[in-house]
């Protein structure tokens, strides 16, 4: 359990920075061209890793589906849908909501087991877990903030957080 | 106002998909794998929309800080992380953690300024926002 959560927030850690990161490219690239940019930066990393930890089995994709290629364009879709969510309701408003729908729909694939995940029997305190922590969120988004942001870094769809 | 929120929604429930979808071919292929053949596929179509709205600039990279435009590379281990963690601890705990971990980096950033960002002061709601949070953690482990 301890190591699993700890992986988690190591993630959550770096998403944090590379928000920050890809918001200071967005300001002189643009939205498509940072997103093309951050993908193939982490293409090439990913590739590297995987010969470093993996060599040769690499390339050992007898196992490969055809839809997990087209999985990747799961991750185009996010920057669409977060661009857009940004543009119309502002990053405060947007981002509490995708949030909150990144912690309903992970309960639910964890209760449903989709994907050929193990099924983890829904329970009634994971419920009120997550309902506790998207109040927390709202407190955290909406609880008055003085920011005072230049306008060029609210114009940007990198506004995750 | 809807057109947003459905947007924002979809966008949420797209997030923890990749996530899913990732343990998933992980499995079958190996986890690095897994990030390199989805970011492969995401760069592409990355590349084709940037081609196709012709918005912004690629060759803008040249004014953009070396350090910034390395953050990509995280994807790797993020994806790598993500994965694990998920077919350790279950979807609902690893998004729940990362979510946490990910506000809490934000929020000293902004609370230390860096990284080019304006310093922004944090006031209480963000403190009970973020303990209401790690509270939300504890009663999932209960």
């Amino acid at each position: 359990m301890g190591f699993g959560l700890v992986l988690a927030a190591f993630a959550g850690a770096m998403v944090a920075l590379q928000t920050i990161f890809n918001n200071r490219t967005d300001v002189h690239m643009g939205s498509w061209a940072t997103t093309t940019w951050v993908l193939g930066m982490g293409f090439i990393a990913s590739l590297a890793c995987s010969l470093i930890f993996e060599g040769g089995r690499t390339f050992d994709l007898q196992n490969m589906k055809l839809w997990y290629a087209f999985s990747g364009l799961i991750g185009v879709g996010v920057v669409i849908c977060l661009v857009l969510g940004v543009k119309i309701l502002g990053p405060t408003f947007s981002v509490s909501v995708t949030l909150t729908s990144q912690l309903g729909f992970a309960l639910l694939f964890d209760s449903m087991g989709w994907l050929g995940l193990e099924k983890v029997a829904f329970d009634w305190k994971q419920l009120a877990g997550v309902a506790i922590i998207v109040a927390g969120i709202y407190v955290f988004k909406f609880g008055g903030k003085k920011k005072t942001e230049p306008p060029e870094l609210q114009a940007s769809a990198f506004k995750t957080l | 106002m809807i057109r947003g929120i459905i947007f924002a929604f979809l966008g949420g429930a797209c997030i923890t998909l990749q996530g899913v979808a990732n343990a998933r071919i992980s499995e079958d292929i190996g986890t690095w794998q897994a990030a390199t053949v989805t970011q492969l596929t995401g760069f592409v179509m990355a590349l084709l929309i940037y081609l196709f709205v012709k918005d912004g600039d690629l060759g803008g990279f040249r004014k953009v800080k070396p350090l910034y435009l390395a953050g990509g590379a995280f994807g790797a281990v993020i994806i790598y992380s993500e994965v694990t963690a998920i077919q350790t601890i279950g979807v609902t705990f690893t998004i729940s953690a990362l979510l946490i971990a990910q506000l809490c980096v934000t929020f000293l950033i902004d609370t230390f300024g860096g990284f080019g960002r304006p310093k922004s002061k944090m006031g209480a709601p963000q403190f009970i926002g973020l303990a209401l949070m790690i509270g939300g953690v504890l009663v999932m482990k209960l």
